[in-house]
């Protein structure tokens, strides 16, 4: 189970993005050489910020980027990631765990003293 | 015995029943001992067992096996089955690794034959196995031929003199599942799976070398070519990131489809479509497509290590005798007959870490082992033992035809990784008499035997109540791990 907190919305979901790479990868070894960005949208803040870290997990599942920056905006039902990083470097970058999927298993979204929290879990 | 607000009643000295409550359709059924039970109750498993039982269509039983533990929606170790006409499929009810199993080997060695060269052998088969984290197979699919993989599975490695017509004989289904629709899997779940054949992965899966310790049904025992002292290979390993996209992509696919048809559970992971609606079919030819993915990558992974034994001990195929005996899967959804209230009915049997367990007689059991029932592959830990089974008829008449999985993880992985701390496990598995070869150190403390139950009392609920029966114990003597 994965817990982290921000000030504001954009920022715990920026921060939830990067605990995700943190997941796969020491980020201090990732370069900041290209610039990726997603979008999604969802009713409730559980639904966005499963939609958003499923996005972000693809771009390394399906594309083998990996990033070392997040940066979200949310406007309405709309999130917008864009991140920055580079493309998976077997010489220079070791993949720490597999991960099979992010799950919305105990996904959650909540007010905390100070901003927000968020609780969610992947399948590895 | 209670659970929160729920009394579990006792049935027997193996079988539990969960009453129907709110929205349930039907009662929960688990096989556990007492003592087992007292450490189910601990976790989230039974009200997990209790959520399944909400799903429209379930017949008879939401039913838990012996190793079950909490999974996502759906507890692992958990059987659901489906009226076919009017029930749903859910991916939660299969699991992210889609037909995840299990290839048993025997051969005509003995363990001790090999005891002298065994620290070079399993070094040699994590050389040429590809495992752990990011590890490409050999074999570098092109589109075209990543689709024959989905509609062919095992036969597929066949016309690539991957495969024999035995080994394609002794796996389940014939190691193709029909109706497989390579279409319905996405750009970027073929992309994930495209460079993986042949790749054991990491986490649970593993290679082990093990040694037939133990023979409790002598004619099952033949039959299945095992004897006392042998050296056998053991391979679990799944659908790899084919597989993982699959479920994942249905997921969102039949949680859009519950909000559209006003379907209500209580815990989003049991996202589901009826069987007969587009998005049911739609992810059952996906399905049955990752299920021969599957099905190609553990043929693969065993034509590696017997060309890496024949190598390594420079025999030839007779002398080494290779051969297998079963693989069976313990993640997946599949059309059956069963008797439901005195009627043969076509149900779909979700299983998540449970084992198909036909009895003999079954026609889907190979010829050579019809008159003993289907060979069942139970992993225990790398540091104790495995099991093989044998299907029997009490399964068929309650828990439509399946049995347990495995040992089932006690222990999270944050838990196993902060109980070793300081300790090295390699050394600690040489003491008891397993060469470890790993991938990874981090994955390896996930793994330790105190992570998981004691399988030999697993086995021993499924086979008290009869839902299948032991036919041989394995241990491990060297292991590769992912």
């Amino acid at each position: 189970m994965i817990e982290v907190r921000g000030e504001d919305l954009p920022q715990l979901f920026s921060s939830c993005i990067l605990a995700l790479f943190s997941l796969l990868v020491d980020r201090r070894t990732v370069r900041e050489a290209e610039a990726r960005s997603a979008e999604v949208t969802g009713d409730t803040l559980e639904e966005k910020l499963f939609s958003l870290l499923r996005e972000a997990f693809l771009l390394f599942a399906a594309h083998q980027f990996l990033a070392r920056t997040a940066h979200v905006t949310i406007e309405g039902k709309r999130v917008v990631l864009t991140v920055s990083g580079e493309p998976l470097d077997s010489s220079r970058h070791t993949v720490i765990r597999e991960i099979k999927a992010v799950t919305a298993h105990a996904l959650v979204v909540e007010r905390s003293p100070g901003g927000y929290l968020a609780r969610f879990i992947v399948d590895v | 015995m209670r659970f929160q607000e729920v009394e579990i009643r006792k049935l027997s000295e193996t079988t539990w029943e969960i009453p129907r409550k709110n929205g349930m359709r039907v009662p929960g059924l688990i096989f556990a001992s007492e003592k087992m039970m007292e450490d189910i109750a601990r976790d989230e498993a039974i009200r997990q067992v209790m959520n399944v039982a909400h799903l429209p269509g379930i017949l008879k039983y939401s039913i838990g096996m012996p190793d079950i533990h909490w999974g996502y929606g759906f507890p692992i170790g958990g059987v659901a089955a489906m009226d076919a006409r009017e029930g749903v499929v859910s991916p939660g009810g299969v699991g992210y690794d889609i037909n995840c199993g299990v290839r048993l080997l025997r051969s005509e060695l003995t363990a001790e034959a090999l005891r002298p060269k065994l620290r070079e052998l399993i070094s040699a088969l994590h050389r040429e196995v590809p495992s752990g984290v990011g590890s490409t197979g050999f074999i570098r699919l092109t589109a075209q031929d990543e689709e024959k993989v989905l509609t062919e599975g095992s036969r597929w490695a066949a016309s690539r003199g991957l495969a024999s017509a035995e080994d394609i004989a002794c796996t389940e289904s014939g190691g193709k599942l029909p109706g497989a629709d390579p279409d319905a899997v996405s750009a970027v779940a073929k992309k994930r799976g495209r460079d993986q054949l042949g790749t054991l992965g990491s986490g649970n899966h593993f290679l082990e070398i093990d040694e037939v310790t133990e023979v409790f049904d002598e004619e099952a025992a033949r039959a299945f070519g095992l004897f006392p002292g042998q050296a056998t290979v053991l391979i679990h390993s799944g659908s790899r990131g084919l597989g993982y996209q699959v479920c994942d992509d249905y997921l969102v696919t039949m949680a859009d489809y519950m909000r559209r048809n006003k379907i209500d559970l209580p815990d989003r992971q049991l996202a589901c479509a009826h069987i007969r609606s587009p998005e049911g079919k739609r992810y059952l030819s996906a399905l049955a497509a990752a299920a021969n993915y599957a099905f190609a990558n553990r043929q693969i992974l065993a034509h590696q290590a017997r060309e890496t034994f024949l190598r390594f001990l420079g025999m030839g195929p007779n002398d080494l005798g290779m051969r297998l005996v079963y693989d069976c899967g313990h993640n997946n959804a599949k059309f059956e007959e069963h008797e439901v209230n005195g009627e043969k009915r076509s149900v779909l049997v979700h299983r998540k870490g449970a084992t198909r367990c036909f009895p003999a007689g079954n026609p889907e059991i190979p010829q050579s082992y019809r008159h003993v029932g289907q060979p069942v592959l139970i992993p225990g830990d790398m540091g104790n033992a495995s099991y093989v089974l044998a299907g029997s008829p009490e399964a068929m008449r309650s828990s439509f035809g399946s049995t347990c999985h495995g040992a089932g993880r006690k222990m999270s992985r944050t838990q196993a990784r902060g109980s070793v701390r300081g300790k090295s496990i390699i050394q600690e598995m040489e003491k008891r008499g397993v060469i470890v070869a790993c991938a990874s150190h981090k994955t390896l403390a996930e793994e330790i035997p105190e992570a998981y139950k004691d399988v030999s009392e697993v086995v021993g609920v499924v086979h008290d109540a009869g839902i299948a029966r032991r036919v041989a114990r394995l241990r491990p003597v060297a292991v590769v791990k992912g």
